[in-house]
């Protein structure tokens, strides 16, 4: 969970405006943290009733160095979550499989497949993304 | 990781090399409140309809497409057969209400609208006669529309009248369409036993049964199956029918995923998916293909019926566990021009019209883009009809043909359209009479497996 310099700023002075004589330091900071546990769980909630914020990365590609870093960093800057990940090297082949969550990205699906894609390209590897659920679907009865 | 590497490496195999694509998604849009007194009002309302419900279709499909890394190759759309809400036109009226259709699937960014389509196994209506009469018109007028009609039933029997007369219907096509390939018969299908929920165009159409609104989908796969087949080695039959039968099951569920995410995103019921191998003219996506591979030399050798069988048998098995919602057609198709194996089998000589009419009988759909000889005589044609009919009501089974007398043309040549219909070469016809019995017009009646109350 993230917050913004600016709503951790509001959420301060709501607690001190509330307190009102009684702000001291420490007061303010319980409240503070309170207000934001208590939103934390709200988003939590939410985030579980969408069971499809999962989206398996799979890449490969012939190995070089360089690779594991370059995804791992366009998946860090659109705000993706890597929860598992895989790697094998077969012969001179180069493969790894990550489960992301992207639900907490900016980016939808379509837009980090392009981020993506242009990570391929410099990479000169493959990278496809799949909603998880294609997977649940075929291999999980 | 809650998947394993290699499920997860199948699956992308599957998407990326083997061309495991979903053939359509098909939305069925009920006509049946559309007529009025004034056609200019009734095409009025058939298009405002068809862009109520399908505007969105293409544009949804394309987001699923890519959430999920399968690819939809068709967006399509059925509606009530033509001749059932709008039963009081004429030939002329008809063939404007097609024109309206094309232009609405135009307008929706669609290549093919179907259900052009009359239901007369038993008998016609003044309309359905119309409309059987304007088909000709209607498909060389327009581009998108397809349409189908049911000639014949296990509950009814074959109406021979019917028969000739779309036997008479095809040549005409072939005619009016003769610049182009006589494509206008490779929109036009003659069923026996027509499904009312099948999602696969030219033969789709929205039944009477069926919701206002639902989305179908078929499946596709040929080229899982072949490697899947080809990777199982030299395994007995009882073995290899388990390899088909868990590859389908796989693609199956995708299948329904995609379905029902189409569906979720329109705001529509989801229907059934139509478990059907479909083969496209691209190497490897081919049925005969998966029948050599299975070990006859080619398709037409002795046991290539046997073995087509069994590949049914096991895809229908492998469907009904992986899905409650089977439906449509659910076989495997066996077209010639759309299917690269089957072309080679065709010029090579292996492959007669005669082999490929028994292997209808144990698959779906029947006579599939067949090309023959241009001056092939109406009542031949009509023939050829009524021995695939004949195949389907005594096995109470979908059976269809949609065949091209290809104008102008003759053994040796070829029909060519491009894209997913493909090519076929023109295959010989017995030059044998059928005109004595087919033209004794009547109906064959209903068999003996109809009476099963």
């Amino acid at each position: 969970m993230k917050l913004s310099e600016e709503e951790v700023r509001k959420i301060t002075f709501e607690a001190i405006s509330e307190l009102g004589e009684k702000a001291t330091p420490e007061a303010v900071k319980e409240l503070v943290r309170k207000r934001v546990e208590s939103m934390d769980s709200d988003y939590k909630y939410e985030k579980s009733d969408v069971s499809s914020g999962r989206v398996i990365l799979t890449s490969f590609g012939l190995n070089h160095p360089g690779i594991v870093a370059g995804v791992t960093k366009a998946i860090g800057d659109a705000n993706c979550d890597i929860q598992d990940l895989s790697q094998k090297i077969l012969g001179d082949f180069f493969t790894m499989i990550m489960v992301i969550d992207i639900s907490a990205s900016q980016k939808d699906l379509k837009e980090i497949q392009e981020e993506m894609n242009k990570v391929a390209q410099l990479l000169k590897i493959k990278i496809y993304l799949q909603h998880e659920d294609v997977f649940r679907y075929m291999h999980r009865i | 990781m809650p998947y394993e590497f290699e499920e997860i490496l199948e699956t992308i195999r599957m998407t990326e090399i083997e061309h495991f694509d979903i053939r359509t998604v098909t939305m069925g849009i009920s006509l049946r409140d559309c007529h009025d007194r004034n056609i200019e009002v009734t095409k009025q309302k058939i298009y405002d309809k068809i862009l109520r419900y399908g505007k969105q279709h293409v544009k949804l499909a394309k987001e699923v497409e890519s959430q999920y890394g399968i690819s939809i190759a068709n967006k399509r759309v059925s509606v009530t057969p033509i001749s059932i809400p709008f039963d009081a036109c004429n030939a002329e009226e008809f063939i404007e209400i097609a024109k309206t259709l094309d232009k609405a699937a135009e307008e929706i960014g669609i290549d093919y609208i179907a259900g052009y389509t009359a239901l007369v196994q038993k008998g016609m209506t003044n309309g359905e006669r119309e409309l059987i009469k304007s088909i000709p018109y209607a498909l060389s007028q327009t581009k998108r529309v397809c349409s189908s009609v049911n000639i014949g039933s296990t509950k009814a029997g074959i109406n021979m009248d019917a028969v000739l007369m779309m036997a008479e219907v095809i040549k005409q096509t072939a005619e009016k369409t003769k610049d182009n390939d006589s494509i206008g018969c490779a929109k036009l299908v003659v069923f026996a036993n027509a499904v009312e929920d099948n999602p696969f165009v030219a033969g789709a159409f929205h039944g009477v049964s069926e919701p206002e609104i639902v989305l179908n989908v078929g499946i596709s796969g040929p080229g899982v199956v072949l490697e899947a087949i080809r990777e199982a080695g030299n395994v007995d039959l009882q073995q290899l029918s388990e390899v088909i039968k868990k590859t389908i099951f796989k693609i199956t569920r995708a299948g329904e995923l995609i379905g029902r995410k189409v569906a979720e995103k329109n705001g529509i019921p989801f229907g059934i998916v139509d478990i059907s191998l479909a083969p496209t003219p691209a190497e490897g996506d081919s049925i005969a293909d998966i029948l050599k591979a299975m070990g006859v030399e080619d398709v037409g050798a002795p046991g290539t019926t046997a073995a087509l069988a069994m590949l049914n048998d096991s895809v229908k098995k492998a469907g009904l566990m992986a899905s409650s919602s089977v439906g449509g057609m659910s076989g495997a198709f066996i077209p010639v021009s759309e299917d690269m194996g089957m072309i080679r089998a065709v010029q090579a000589g292996n492959l007669s019209l005669e082999k490929l009419e028994a292997m209808t009988s144990v698959c779906s759909v029947g006579l599939d883009m067949v090309a023959i000889p241009g001056d092939t005589a109406v009542t031949t044609i009509a023939g050829i009809i009524a021995d695939e009919a004949a195949i389907g009501i005594i096995n109470d089974k979908t059976t269809a043909v949609r065949i091209i007398p290809a104008y102008g043309k003759k053994i040796g040549d070829f029909v060519d359209y491009g894209g997913l219909l493909g090519k076929a070469p023109i295959m010989e016809v017995r030059k044998l009479s059928s005109a004595g019995f087919v033209g004794r017009g009547g109906r064959i009646p209903a068999p003996m497996r109809s009476l099963t109350n």
